[in-house]
Formats: C-alpha cells, sequence, structure tokens
C-alpha cells in the first residue's frame, strides 16, 4: 500500500471521524515518503516493505489498538471467565473480514485464535484483543493487496468478487472496500460488466471519492512544491504566507469542479479562463470577486486552467521564472515526453547572474547555438517562453525581473501534433487540448496511477480500450475514471500471478 | 554474561543534549569471546551535494605538505588524521548511455557503483526512461556482513538525510540490492524518530515499565512471527518479482526483530532523549540542527553497538536549499550551474559552511568514550563525499573523497595523494570493505567501474 492508501484504509477501517482522522495522521506523520517512479508514487514495482516502513507499521499500529478494542462494531460480545475464545472468535471474524478484506478462512480464523490464546495465558482478554488486532495490522494480507484470482475459465482469469471489490475501492477511493461493496461481493454481484460500471457511478458520486484528487496531486506535482517559499524578498515583497497551500487549494477546487460535471473534459483542464480562488488568492493573482475564505469560481481571462495555476507557475527559482523548468513539465507529464540527460562535462551555465543584458529567453537562445544543448533545450525552451507572461509567483506581468519587456512569442515543434505558434498558455492550451498525444499521454498517466504500476506490452489492448472510450465521452474526465473499470487490464488477471503491496 | 548498566540512570542530570558518556566496561561491546573487551571498527559515509570547484580545494598539494584553501580550511585542526583522496574517477562513461542517469543521479549513487535500471524516470537516459541503479551501496553491503559475522550488532545500517521529503532518483543514495534489482533505501529524515527506534525500547528503571514493556514485546514479537510465516506461505505461490519484494520484507521484519532483542536483552543503552519542542525535519532552516541531532543518533549507536555502518546526508544530491543562513537568495543546485565568480564564490561560502557542521561530527566522535581508554574517533572513519568533482560542468571525474578518523590505524593519515583520475570511486569502496575487515573483497560494484583491488598507498 502507498501511504496514502495505509491512512485511508485505517481511517476507513476504525470509522471516518474527524478523531479518526487527526489519530491517523499523526501515527503516520513519519512514514517516509514512497520511492517516486513516473511521476507517482504508488507503483507497486517499488513500494517494498523496507525496514524503515515496515517499523512505521509497528509504531503507527500500536496507536490503533484502543479504537479497535473499544469499537462495539468488532468487539460486541462480553467474554465469560473460561470461555473467553468464544467471544474472541467473533472479534476474529468480524475484525478480520475487514483487515484482509475478504471473509477469513478456517485456518487464517484458527491461527489468529491462537495468537489470542497465546496472550490470553499470559495477559488478560483486552491485552489479547489487543495483540490479536495487531498482529492483523502487520499481515501481509493486510498491507498487501494479493489477488490469485477465481478458478480460471477456458482462457483467462477473473479476480475474485472481493478482489473486485477491492479493485474498485482502492481506484476510486484509495481504501478498503465500504459494506456495500463487501455485500456486492457477498451476493457474487461484481461479475459482469454492468454490475462494475453501476458501483463505479456509485462510488465517484461518493465524498470518499475526492481522494483520487491525489492522482492529480502526484501528476501535476502540487504535492511536492515545498510548504513555504524561498522567494527573494526584495524581488517578490509582501508574499502571503500561505501562498503554497492556496495553489494546492486552486488546482484542487479546480479540478473537482471539472470532474464534477459530467462533461468536464480534458480540454478544459489546458483552455479553462477561470480558476478557483479565495479573497486572498484573488488579490495576490489581481483577480475581482472572491471576498471569503472559500476558493470559488472566478473569471481569469489570459488564463489557460491548470497550466496557469498557481502550482504551474510556481516551479521557478528563486529570483526569477524558469523557462526550462516550466517547459519541461509541459514536455514530460503533458506530452509524455523523454528528456535525455546532458552530455557529461559539458559546461551548463545558461546565463550569468548579473554581467549581462540579455532577457532569460535570448541567453537560452545564445546557448541553444551549442549543438549538444539545442539537443534538448530545443524541446523545453520553445514551450516555456510562453508563460513569460507569467512572473515566478503566479501573477501576470509585461516586464521581466530585470525591467525589460516580455517576449512570449513562440512556435512549438517536435510533438506529434501540437506543433504551431503560440505565445501564450492560452493558445499553447489549444494546441494540447486537440492533440492526441496529450490525449494517449493523459490515458497512460490515468492508467498508471489509477492501475498502481506501469504499463507493459500486455497492456495495449486495454490502452486501446480507454482511448476509444475517452473519444467516446468528448474526453470526459469522470467517463475516463468510469472507463477505467472495463478494460482487460481491470476486468482480468494477468496470466502471471499478480501483487501488489 | 556481565550485566550492563543504564546509560538512561548514568547520565541523569546530564544537561541538555549532552553526550558525556562515561566509559564502563560493562557497557562497552565484547569480542566473541566475552573476555577482553574490544573496540570494533565503524564506518560513516557523510554527504554533501552539487560538486565543488576543484582547482580551489588545495593551496600546496604537497603529499604532507599540503595546505587548504577556503572551503576546506575547517579541516586544517584534523590534518593528521584525515587521507585526502583527490581525483577520482568515476568511469560512469563506461556504461552505455542508457545505463547511466545523468551526474546528478548517477553520482548521487556512487556509493553504490553500478548500471541504473529502467522505468522510473523520463530525463536522464538517452531513448528510455531511466530507473535507480540495479545493486547494493556499500554502506548496505558492509552492515549486512557485519550482522553476519557479530551476533550483539542489531542494525545493519542506518540511513539518513537532512531534509528532503521525497524520495527519487535525486536524493537517494542508500540501495539494498540485490544485484540486477533496483532497490532504493528511503532514509529516515526524522532525527527524532531515529533515536526512538534505537533506543525508546531501553530498559526502564522501575518493575512496571519494565514489565509493561515486555508486554510489548511479547506483542510484536507474536506479530513478527506470524507476519514472517504468512509470507512465507505466500512466497510459494507468486512470481519471481512479487518473492523478491516479500524477501525484502522478510529482511525488514527481520530486522525489527533483531532491535527488539537488543533493546531487551540486557544490553541496556538508553541516551537522553532529546530536548524539545520538534523542530520540523523538512524545514531548511534547521538543517545545522536537524545534523547535529542525527549526529548525536550516530555517535550513540556507534557507542551502543547498535550499527557498525551510517550513511549520512546533509540532503539529496542535485539540493536546491536555499542557505538564507549565509545570506543566499538562491538555491545552492542552481548556484552551481554558473560558471562565473560570483557563484563560486557562493559555492565556496556554502562548501566551508557544510563542512564547519561537518566537522562537529568529529568532536562529537572524539568526545565518546570507545574502547579501553579511547574515543569513538580512534575505532571509526568518516568517509566525506560529493555526487559531483566540479559542481558547475557535472564532472563525474575529479572527486574528492576525504577519509577522517582514527580508523583503527588502517589507513597511514596525515596525507594528500592525488589519483589523477587513474583509480575509482569504486576502488575508494573496496578500500573501506578492507578497512572493516572484509579483505576478501576485491572489488565492489560494476566491473567496468572498479580497477580490482583497494586504492594503492593507503594503508598504514
Amino acid at each position: 500500500m502507498s501511504n496514502a492508501e495505509y491512512r485511508n484504509t485505517i481511517t476507513d477501517l476504525l470509522g471516518d471521524s474527524p478523531a479518526t482522522a487527526s489519530l491517523v495522521a499523526a501515527a503516520t506523520r513519519s512514514f517516509p515518503s514512497e520511492t517516486e517512479s513516473l511521476g507517482f508514487r504508488n507503483n507497486a514495482d517499488y513500494l517494498g516493505v523496507s525496514t524503515l516502513v515496515a517499523q512505521g507499521y509497528v509504531d503507527a499500529a500500536e496507536q490503533f489498538l484502543e479504537p479497535i478494542a473499544t469499537n462495539q462494531s468488532f468487539l460486541s460480545c462480553t467474554p465469560t471467565a473460561g470461555a473467553e475464545i468464544d467471544c474472541a472468535r467473533t472479534f476474529i471474524e468480524s475484525f478480520g473480514k475487514r483487515v484482509f478484506r475478504r471473509p477469513l478462512s478456517a485456518d487464517e480464523s484458527a491461527q489468529y485464535a491462537a495468537i489470542f490464546q497465546k496472550s490470553l495465558t499470559a495477559y488478560d482478554f483486552g491485552s489479547a484483543v489487543r495483540a490479536t488486532a495487531f498482529a492483523f495490522l502487520q499481515s501481509p494480507k493486510f498491507l498487501y493487496r494479493v489477488e490469485f484470482g477465481a478458478a480460471p475459465s477456458a482462457s483467462s482469469v477473473r479476480p475474485t468478487p472481493y478482489e473486485m471489490a477491492n479493485r474498485l475501492s482502492y481506484l476510486f477511493w484509495q481504501s478498503m472496500p465500504d459494506q456495500s461493496l463487501f455485500d456486492a461481493a457477498e451476493n457474487n454481484q461484481l461479475s459482469t460488466s454492468a454490475q462494475i460500471e453501476a458501483q463505479a457511478r456509485r462510488m465517484l458520486q461518493s465524498p470518499k471519492a475526492s481522494r483520487l484528487l491525489e492522482y492529480f496531486d502526484e501528476w501535476l506535482g502540487t504535492d511536492t512544491l515545498p510548504t513555504t517559499f524561498t522567494r527573494d524578498a526584495t524581488l517578490y515583497p509582501n508574499l502571503d504566507a500561505n501562498l503554497v497551500p492556496m495553489f494546492q487549494q486552486e488546482t484542487r477546487a479546480f479540478v473537482t469542479s471539472v470532474l464534477a460535471r459530467p462533461e468536464g473534459n480534458l480540454s478544459d483542464l489546458f483552455t479553462a479562463p477561470y480558476t478557483f480562488a479565495n479573497a486572498d488568492l484573488a488579490k495576490h493573482y489581481g483577480l475581482l470577486g472572491p471576498t471569503g475564505s472559500d476558493f470559488v469560481r472566478v473569471d481569469a481571462p489570459g488564463r489557460a486552467g491548470v497550466l496557469t495555476q498557481g502550482m504551474m507557475l510556481a516551479r521557478d527559482k528563486a529570483t526569477r521564472t524558469s523557462i526550462v523548468r516550466r517547459g519541461l513539465k509541459i514536455r514530460l507529464d503533458m506530452l509524455c515526453q523523454l528528456v535525455p540527460a546532458p552530455p557529461p562535462d559539458v559546461n551548463l551555465t545558461l546565463e550569468t547572474t548579473n554581467t549581462s543584458n540579455l532577457t532569460q529567453r535570448q541567453r537560452l537562445e545564445q546557448h541553444r547555438t551549442v549543438k549538444s544543448c539545442a539537443a534538448c533545450h530545443d524541446l523545453m525552451d520553445p514551450v516555456g517562453v510562453v508563460f513569460e507572461g507569467f512572473d515566478a509567483v503566479g501573477r501576470p506581468r509585461t516586464t521581466d525581473e530585470q525591467g525589460g519587456a516580455v517576449d512570449t512569442s513562440s512556435v512549438i515543434e517536435r510533438t506529434t501534433d501540437a506543433n504551431g505558434p503560440a505565445s501564450s498558455p492560452a493558445q499553447l492550451g489549444a494546441l494540447l487540448a486537440q492533440s492526441e498525444q496529450v490525449r494517449s499521454c493523459y490515458v497512460t498517466k490515468s492508467f498508471r496511477f489509477f492501475y498502481g504500476r506501469d504499463t507493459d506490452p500486455a497492456d495495449a489492448c486495454s490502452l486501446a480500450q480507454l482511448s476509444k472510450s475517452f473519444k467516446g465521452k468528448a474526453y470526459s474526465l469522470s467517463e475516463l475514471l468510469i472507463a477505467l473499470t472495463q478494460t482487460d487490464a481491470f476486468l482480468y488477471l494477468p496470466v502471471r500471478s499478480s501483487e501488489s503491496p | 554474561m556481565s550485566k550492563r548498566l543504564s546509560r538512561r540512570t548514568l547520565l541523569r542530570g546530564a544537561a541538555g543534549l549532552g553526550i558525556g558518556l562515561p566509559l564502563l566496561e560493562a557497557m562497552m561491546p565484547r569480542s566473541a569471546s566475552g573476555a577482553t573487551p574490544t573496540a570494533p571498527r565503524r564506518i560513516m559515509f557523510v554527504f554533501q551535494a552539487n560538486g565543488d570547484q576543484t582547482k580551489r580545494r588545495f593551496i600546496d598539494t604537497g603529499e604532507t605538505s599540503f595546505t587548504f584553501d577556503e572551503f576546506l580550511a575547517p579541516l586544517e585542526p584534523y590534518r593528521k588524521d584525515l587521507l585526502l583522496l583527490n581525483r577520482l574517477d568515476r568511469r560512469y562513461g563506461k556504461f552505455q548511455p542508457n545505463e547511466r542517469a545523468d551526474g546528478h543521479q548517477q553520482g548521487g549513487a556512487s556509493l553504490a557503483p553500478w548500471k541504473s535500471g529502467e522505468g522510473a524516470f523520463p530525463i536522464g537516459g538517452a531513448d528510455k526512461t531511466i530507473g535507480y541503479v540495479t545493486g547494493p551501496s556499500a554502506d548496505h553491503e558492509i552492515g549486512d556482513r557485519v550482522l553476519k559475522d557479530n551476533l550483539g550488532v542489531s542494525t545493519r545500517h542506518l540511513v539518513f538525510r537532512v531534509n528532503t521529503k521525497e524520495n527519487n532518483i535525486w536524493n537517494v543514495s542508500s540501495h539494498a540490492g540485490p544485484v540486477g534489482q533496483q532497490s532504493p533505501v528511503n532514509p529516515e529524515t526524522d532525527p527524532y524518530n531515529a533515536y526512538t527506534s534505537l533506543f525508546a525500547g531501553d530498559a526502564k528503571d522501575d518493575p512496571a515499565a519494565l514489565a509493561a514493556l515486555a508486554k510489548r514485546i511479547a506483542m510484536k514479537q507474536s506479530a513478527l512471527d506470524n507476519a514472517i510465516g504468512e509470507i512465507g506461505s505466500l512466497r510459494a505461490k507468486l512470481g519471481a518479482a512479487d518473492q523478491q519484494r516479500l524477501d525484502q520484507h522478510t529482511q525488514a521484519l527481520r530486522d525489527i526483530e533483531r532491535t527488539l532483542n537488543a533493546t531487551t536483552g540486557g544490553a541496556a543503552c538508553a541516551p537522553m532523549p532529546f530536548a524539545t519542542p520538534k523542530l520540523n525535519v523538512f524545514d531548511d532552516e534547521k538543517h545545522v540542527e536537524l545534523g547535529q541531532l542525527f549526529f548525536k543518533v550516530s555517535a550513540w549507536a556507534f557507542a551502543c553497538d547498535h550499527t557498525r555502518s551510517i550513511n549520512f546526508n546533509w540532503s539529496g544530491n542535485t539540493s536546491n536549499r536555499v542557505y538564507k543562513n549565509l545570506g543566499m537568495t538562491e538555491g545552492h543546485h542552481d548556484i552551481s550551474h554558473v560558471s562565473d565568480e560570483e557563484a563560486f564564490g557562493k559555492i565556496r561560502v556554502i562548501h566551508k559552511h557544510l563542512w564547519e557542521q561537518s566537522v562537529t561530527l568529529h568532536e562529537l566522535l572524539k568526545a565518546t568514550p570507545d574502547g579501553p581508554g579511547g574515543t569513538l574517533w580512534d575505532n571509526t572513519l568518516v568517509v566525506h563525499w560529493n555526487e559531483l568533482g566540479q559542481g558547475d560542468v557535472h564532472s563525474e571525474n575529479d572527486a574528492l573523497v576525504v577519509l577522517a578518523g582514527g580508523a583503527g590505524g588502517h589507513f597511514k593519515m596525515g596525507r594528500l595523494l592525488d589519483f589523477q583520475n587513474k583509480a575509482t570511486f569504486a576502488d575508494m569502496l573496496v578500500s573501506c570493505f578492507h578497512y572493516m575487515g572484509f579483505e576478501d573483497v576485491m572489488s565492489f560494484g560494476d566491473p567496468l567501474l572498479n580497477s580490482g583491488g583497494p586504492l594503492a598507498n593507503l594503508k598504514a
């Protein structure tokens, strides 16, 4: 499990409440951040349980024993002396089913009853319940999503009903199944595509679906912004101390609104001439409208969806914008392109700090006259310059840090079908919004995050299914989430056995 | 078995974070026979980022007459216990373009001198994505060998990093392997956590607390046994890649078991808790204080013989920390990309600052008793390193490695050796294995990065 999945799962296990949320947050605060791969932190191939992670699970679980042992839905009986095991068995059945996210086998029940019995002999009933709960929370059957599938039919293996319930719940909620999914699994109502789609639509409407915003946080990188800005106070005086959290809120509110409308689509992400802001953020941007602390929709002429939101424009340097980083973000995460490493031992100086009167754009142009530099900078720089009309903290501007007029005119090249002139983020957004390369990239990113793994050659059909559905639903973001539950990759197990922590 | 004393009792009344560990025979590590107290050898890697300015390292480069230039000047008081290894090559150019990441990434994995894999990052490779390195790092391998040889040592290695929350190809320097597998070891970034994991389970003084502790340990032991058993049953039903991951999980659980046992088996060794309030561990402006706390945990962990291998990092590689304490407004990595004198001036200031902090570790080791009449400094090798040689051009050669400490008399210290890029960083790691007593190691990492043996002319 990723850290987010662990937190959500424990929260739902204990019963979602503000008290649970703060307990879980405190108990998991020192979990090490997961190993990153291809922009995400939930790729099962990189989520091994190292010593530090295992220690985190041990330390955290101790914090959860009290709420578990006092939860009536797990432990409703009163033990009688000499027959404590009877009461313990009901606990093991009910709690174990939640933790393993499926009913326990007879062997498993006996195994945990033995743990209970051993602790009871040494201590008392309450201690033994806690020791049993603790063992459940260290179990690989809790910490991993292990799938063996139902008995294979002629040529394919389908997940068992409980495995399918888990696939659905971890896709939409990044967490364990709810009672409705448990019931559906129990009654074998998760076998047809229509049954699965109906569940998916129900789940997408649940408040818990807000947890899938984790995808946008990781894809767009809003979660890895520094908690405070390190902007030069002389060049950027009087910045609001909460700028970074506000940028994060802005993007979450915006994405939520796009997802909430069935027709909200990829084009909206890259072209929307509006954003979401509270009074403080609107003031920072120079926008009119919002007056309170809530983030509300506000018209923002000249802006272009996520491309001009603060989180995107804030990946700059302390004293200036970074054309290179802005361009790099578009190439890697919107176009899914590769950028090779600079050759060894070249002079990487992009600019001198104060001896030149050239603008950053002009210095980069000079830099690209060197062939080895041009190979990559031709990718990044022409994309990055279209953002020069926004400063390093996301405000519109007409002059750069040195007071020179900004020049945003550019021609986008080296894409499959997003080439063309662009002189603003809005024009770049329009190119991206109609590009098959961008659409395909978005599908691939969604596949990686929501399935928690990279694509492999066997997924070609599933990716094609997704692209076809995406197009058929006019690139609706919420419909793509539904489509993710209808692919071969989701409905079947690969031939090899699979396991995902 | 001799009774061991609680360090908490002995340190009661010591002020604040002081580490005046008293030397008592009962607290000293023992040789396997239990007869004569011996001081084991320890190794600690200390990393700082972004390369330096090679021509400003030394003014005089004579083997014994060397003089430090500006940013290395904080090392002067330790010169008789230093072995300065200048101009080592990393030889990553020997790898194919798709087998090596960029200078920061590959250089940041210098302790694990293996080819990079595929599949983790879109920047770095030639025409494919690049991955993490595909083999273990020296801190992990040395720790592993120590564990196999010393039943009393509980912790394979400790991996610490100051600040930097994310774990990616730009900031992870420790790798678990095995060879052929990407398995980065994400570091502990919280010194309070490190302290608690190592010491908080140590014996209390009153019987009730001891009984409660024993009960918790019994609960944990039972759960770990259960989990290990379950992993064993699952393992048989899974494919090779999943099996490797489960093996890593099993090893992690065994690591925790050893720590549990170490803190109850009479090896009571409980230093003073940290002063409160707790610092924000991701606040760059607290990097000095956080580094000091990690150094204290390190010294305690060595003194109590919890581990003999530590990998400490002042930051991730490619660190873009803004050194506001030095009057900087731009990030370290951003500055390091600029080749003018003004930028190099700032780089020298940053490096001097980090060296000033790093030598406080030397002081701490010198102040911590260890072995008969000695200190940790006598029995420790500190290996100071960086992911790059010259920062602005990202050179993979011209590496400077500073070996510091008494190191059990293994090396002939007090010298500057210029290898002229004819020997490698991996050769240096082989020398570290030899120092730790593993003289069978003649190559570490990919053969292309090794000359075949330790560095020449290092030993006493």
